[in-house]
């Protein structure tokens, strides 16, 4: 579902560009919420704030990359939950 | 070699076998895959257990064809000087890479792998949802980091070729429990309910001292072992 008419710059460009989905960036919150063992609840409700946050800060950019829309939602989620925003943001620096 | 000695050095190869983090970054990002898509306790359970199988099964094959090949090209009653030379001589070089460039530059465990390597096993270990899956990285998490296990799996072929059948097997069984440790440690971690990011948090704020002891048990296992081997065999032909 594309809420946002919002292109996502994927990869610097070596990946084809892809319209902004909220489901996408809402799933990747909660999943990493989960991950650290937070209750479904406050997992969804944790998600749904940072995606309205992200989405907020998006409408703001002529343009977007998909590191940049880690970043943000790492920085809002530090402050609502610091370990989800940890594992979130180690994502691809475990190996 | 007495077979005290020789568990001595393998249970040493295989706790700097277990020091290695390919494996352990693997079950971290599986667990971390599994709890985050919401799957059940019993389920990441039977996947940690079938990754732990697999890594085992492979160490258990690998160090059993390493010391299957020695058996058949070296006489194991006695094994030239030169092949002790060349695999302490492997061990220290395997030590000083490891202080050189196991871990990379970055924040987080990033590890040596190549970058094209370390996609692949990451897209593989999230797809992962069945225990066959969870085996087959097993599997391959010690393949991959093959390069830096070759060290420590050689010299433990090269003491249990020259040890008694029965205590072949039983050598080739220790070196498999010691080297698998740190996963099992993790895996009951993970399995009791410890959160993922505290046990990311502590790997990567000890990433190198874990560099450091890896690599410098590699080096003092092969000055010992040259020492033991190499330097004793001459200095008694010298005396002679």
């Amino acid at each position: 579902m594309a809420d946002t008419l919002i292109d996502i710059v994927k990869r610097e460009g070596r990946r084809p560009s892809e319209q902004f989905q909220r489901d996408k960036l809402h799933a990747s919150i909660y999943a990493a919420c989960l991950s650290v063992r937070a209750h479904e609840g406050e997992a969804k409700k944790i998600a749904d704030t940072i995606t309205d946050l992200v989405i907020a800060w998006c409408n703001t950019k002529p343009e977007v990359t998909s590191g940049d829309l880690r970043r943000v939602a790492a920085r809002h989620l530090h402050s609502y939950h610091p370990d989800a925003a940890y594992l979130y943001e180690q994502h691809k620096l475990v190996f | 070699m007495n077979i005290v000695d020789a568990f001595i050095i393998i249970g040493v190869a295989a706790l700097i076998h277990a020091s290695f983090q390919l494996g352990v970054s693997m079950l971290t990002l599986l667990s971390s895959h599994t709890i985050g898509k919401n799957r059940s306790h019993a389920k990441l359970l039977r996947l940690i257990g079938s990754y732990l199988i697999g890594a085992g099964v492979m160490t258990t094959l690998l160090l059993s064809t390493t010391s299957l090949v020695l058996l058949n090209i070296l006489d194991a009653a006695q094994i030239p000087l030169l092949t002790w030379a060349v695999a302490c001589g492997l061990l220290m070089g395997l030590g000083v890479a490891m202080w050189a460039f196991y871990y990379r530059k970055e924040q987080g465990t990033t590890l040596w792998l190549p970058r094209s390597l370390a996609t692949y096993l990451a897209e593989r270990t999230k797809a992962t949802h069945l225990s066959g899956e969870a085996f087959g990285l097993g599997l391959t998490g010690v393949i991959a980091e093959l390069l830096f296990i070759i060290g420590p799996l050689l010299i433990s072929a090269l003491v249990l070729v020259q040890l008694p059948p029965a205590w072949q097997l039983a050598g080739v069984g220790f070196y498999t429990v010691v080297s698998l440790l740190s996963l099992l440690i993790v895996a009951s971690l993970i399995g009791s309910g410890h959160k993922i990011s505290q046990i990311q948090k502590w790997r990567e704020h000890n990433k190198r001292f874990l560099q450091f002891i890896g690599g410098g048990g590699l080096m003092i296992l092969g000055l010992y072992v040259y020492v033991e081997k190499v330097v004793t065999a001459l200095t008694a032909s010298g005396i002679q």
